[in-house]
């Protein structure tokens, strides 16, 4: 091992993690938004909920790298694109790579957020209606806590496999960390020590989100954990 | 006599083609404590699932205090007024289910305040002081912050009661309150609703413990495939009744208990 | 319209059969990667269950690391590092430049130790959730480890795995399209290849999703009629992953 270079290599790619959390912010959050879309156009109408339900079937059904390259590329193919005012925008592979990675994000994280509401008990619901609070109440106080909580698990999971599917963004030319590593190998063609700094990185991030969000679960559900008070029921 | 608090009138319910409630009247007066006993599948706990309107009636009349809710055919669907109308009414009734359906979310005393709290809007110091009363008074003074998950069926069931008490209701409803719970729990359960019997609260209770029910209250309605079969005080209903089946039914439960 | 049909086709114009030839890589590809990732998994499974701490601890790390690192990055760990590894071994013998290694098997390795951690996880959870019982009935009968294992463990633990390991499948197909970047001509490739001498990029990426949808609908199909018969005689189907 050669302590030298990867003395200097690490701040090298420690450049990039500034650009891998900001796509994985923006992509969460766009991400989350379209989610809430999906899930209120599943409760509007039959229609709206099969519309919805093609959605995911298509995002998830194909890889992330061809739904970039479709935005990236293939956007170009329409001179209509080319020459609307939104063209500034679309030949930038910032915008083209969140944007992909937001409508990724929104499909896998619709079915999360489905499967959280879904967990929310019948009893529970009914406890609230029967005492008489308004749907919106009952949504706020009951329902949403409720399935935040019961979706926070594989919300989390999300998070992290969001922060890993940026790197799909140096495909596009886009430096942050695995664009710039792929750049360094091709100048330094010293793959191995280059790769594995970068993939240390992503694993000391990820590692830190995954304690972060089971913190956060601790803190929300602590009634999960078992304590000393025995359940008798 | 005193002032009614729950009428029911005339309440029909089907469930795909089955009628369930075949036309039921009942009437609560202030303080009356009823007990609704049947066999499984009589319709007692969908009678008593249609006062808060759970279940909403194919056709009938409910009303709580001085909210009203007409129900004229099957697959109605309530206006804007009709549900400001239904959440007066569920507000005015206690409501204890039979799995206790507290929020898991939320700690015993979180559970006893939140409605008081969020939907009553309610000063908090004074939300808080009464829902520790109400924990105090089922027994369950040492678990104001315990979570529904680490307390027994009896202790959840009791909590439940506490959050039923703490909306200030004028009648309590209980569904078969002590069903789900290890035979080792269901005595202090009754032993709490007992109690608030004795201190005039308006009751309606749907049960299988007889004894209890003979005891407890002082009017008792026998129900069999959606109709009332047997109607009046617990003494007639459960040690004299007219009916050869609500006979049938009593005998075989002291029988058995 | 007509000219898109055309060039989709299998005529002389059409690039049809070269998105067929990509598209069955892409299966080719995925299948082997699968099978290394459901023997890497079965191994760390029954070392997390029944192996030594240092073992267990090994699987456990194995897990985490692969779970935390981009799919991207692996197979460019493989891809690039493989090189590396083989232009240093090919100089110690006079050969004088870079060396090329296969795509296919940088792609497989990395995506079957990719996927190994995650079928782990799978069938460790199912190997729980058999019902301790129905082991302790066969361990009464006298029944040996090797024979409890194909007989009892085995199918019992399959059941249940099965809609996680079809959930592992189609995300496999889906990692497979970034073997691209080695150059391998998978469905991923040809499309780009296609969409580049074309000038047709839309058409051709779309053609592209088209592929993997056809892929991950039909084997997933295919997972959930095998769910259905191994449920067969089982009370109640358990959730879908």
């Amino acid at each position: 091992m050669d302590i030298a270079f990867i003395a200097q290599i690490f701040p090298k790619l420690l450049a990039g993690l500034p650009l891998t959390l900001l796509l994985a912010v923006l992509s969460l959050l766009g991400g989350g938004l379209i989610a809430l879309g999906l899930s209120g156009l599943r409760a509007s109408s039959w229609i709206g909920a099969r519309v919805a339900d093609f959605y995911v079937y298509i995002f998830r059904g194909t890889p992330l790298l061809i739904q970039i390259f479709l935005i990236y590329y293939g956007l170009a193919q329409f001179p209509a694109v080319r020459h609307s005012v939104l063209w500034p925008l679309l030949r930038e592979p910032y915008v083209c790579a969140v944007l992909a990675l937001m409508l990724n994000d929104g499909a896998y994280t619709s079915e999360i957020l489905r499967g959280g509401l879904r967990a929310v008990s019948t009893g529970a619901i009914e406890a609230a209606r029967v005492s008489g609070m308004t749907r919106l109440t009952m949504l706020r106080r009951i329902v949403l806590p409720l399935a935040f909580r019961q979706a926070l698990p594989a919300y989390g999971a999300e998070i992290t496999s969001m922060v890993k599917a940026t790197s799909l963004a140096s495909v596009v030319t886009l430096m942050e960390i695995t664009g710039i590593a792929r750049a360094e190998v091709s100048e330094t063609y010293r793959a191995i020590e280059i790769f594995l700094c970068a993939a240390a990185i992503y694993l000391v991030l990820v590692t830190v989100i995954a304690r972060a969000v089971d913190w956060l679960e601790q803190h929300l559900s602590p009634y999960r954990r078992p304590t000393g008070a025995r359940s008798l029921a | 006599m005193k002032p009614i608090t729950v009428r029911l009138t005339d309440i029909r319910k089907s469930f795909g083609g089955q009628e369930v409630l075949r036309g039921v009247d009942l009437a609560a007066r202030d303080g009356d404590v009823i007990a609704i006993i049947g066999a499984s599948g009589s319709g007692k706990s969908t009678l008593l699932r249609c006062i808060p309107l759970l279940e909403i009636p194919d056709q009938g009349e409910v009303s709580v205090g001085d909210a009203q809710i007409r129900i004229r055919d099957s697959g109605h669907r309530f206006s804007r007024a009709e549900r400001q109308t239904v959440r007066r009414l569920r507000g005015q009734l206690g409501f204890v289910f039979q799995s206790f359906n507290l929020w898991p979310h939320m700690t015993a005393l979180q559970n006893v305040m939140e409605v008081p709290l969020h939907v009553q809007g309610r000063p908090r110091a004074e939300c808080r002081e009464e829902a520790e009363a109400m924990l105090a008074k089922v027994g369950l003074a040492d678990k104001f912050d315990a979570w529904p998950a680490h307390l027994s069926g009896g202790q959840q069931q009791r909590v439940a009661i506490a959050r039923a008490l703490a909306m200030r209701p004028r009648a309590l409803l209980f569904d078969e309150p002590t069903s789900a719970l290890d035979p080792e729990l269901v005595g202090e359960v009754l032993r709490v609703i007992r109690a608030l019997a004795e201190e005039g609260r308006t009751m309606l209770i749907v049960t299988h413990e007889m004894t209890f029910a003979r005891e407890v209250s002082n009017q008792a309605i026998y129900l069999q495939d959606g109709r009332v079969e047997e109607q009046g005080p617990p003494e007639q209903v459960f040690l004299d009744p007219q009916s050869e089946r609500c006979r049938r039914f009593v005998g075989m439960s002291r029988g058995e208990g | 319209m007509d000219e898109s049909l055309t060039l989709l086709g299998f005529g002389p114009e059409g690039w049809g059969q070269v998105l067929l030839n990509g598209g069955l890589m892409t299966l080719a590809v995925s299948a082997c990667a699968f099978a290394l990732g459901l023997g890497l998994g079965t191994l760390c499974a029954w070392a997390r269950i029944a192996g030594s701490a240092p073992v267990q601890r090994l699987a456990q790390g194995y897990g985490v690391v692969m779970r935390g690192v981009p799919d991207l990055l692996v197979i460019y760990l493989f891809y690039f590092g493989g090189r590396q590894i083989a232009s240093a071994v090919a100089k110690q013998f006079g050969h004088v430049g870079p060396v090329e290694i296969s795509g296919f098997a940088a792609g497989c390795l990395a995506i079957g130790l990719l996927s190994g951690a995650t079928q782990a996880e799978v069938l460790r959870g199912a190997f729980h959730a058999i019902a301790p019982g129905t082991l302790e009935a066969a361990r009464v009968t006298g029944m040996r480890r090797w024979t409890m294992f194909p007989r009892i463990i085995a199918p019992l633990a399959l059941r249940t795995a099965l809609p996680g390991l079809g959930n592992q499948w189609q995300s496999v197909i889906k990692e497979s399209a970034l073997v691209s970047v080695t150059g391998l001509v998978e469905a991923l490739r040809a499309v780009t290849v296609a969409a580049n001498s074309t000038e047709l990029p839309f058409l051709f990426f779309l053609a592209g999703g088209g592929i993997y949808l056809a892929i991950t609908t039909i084997s997933g199909l295919l997972f959930r009629i095998a769910e259905w018969r191994s449920m067969r005689g089982q009370a109640a189907a358990t959730g879908r992953g």
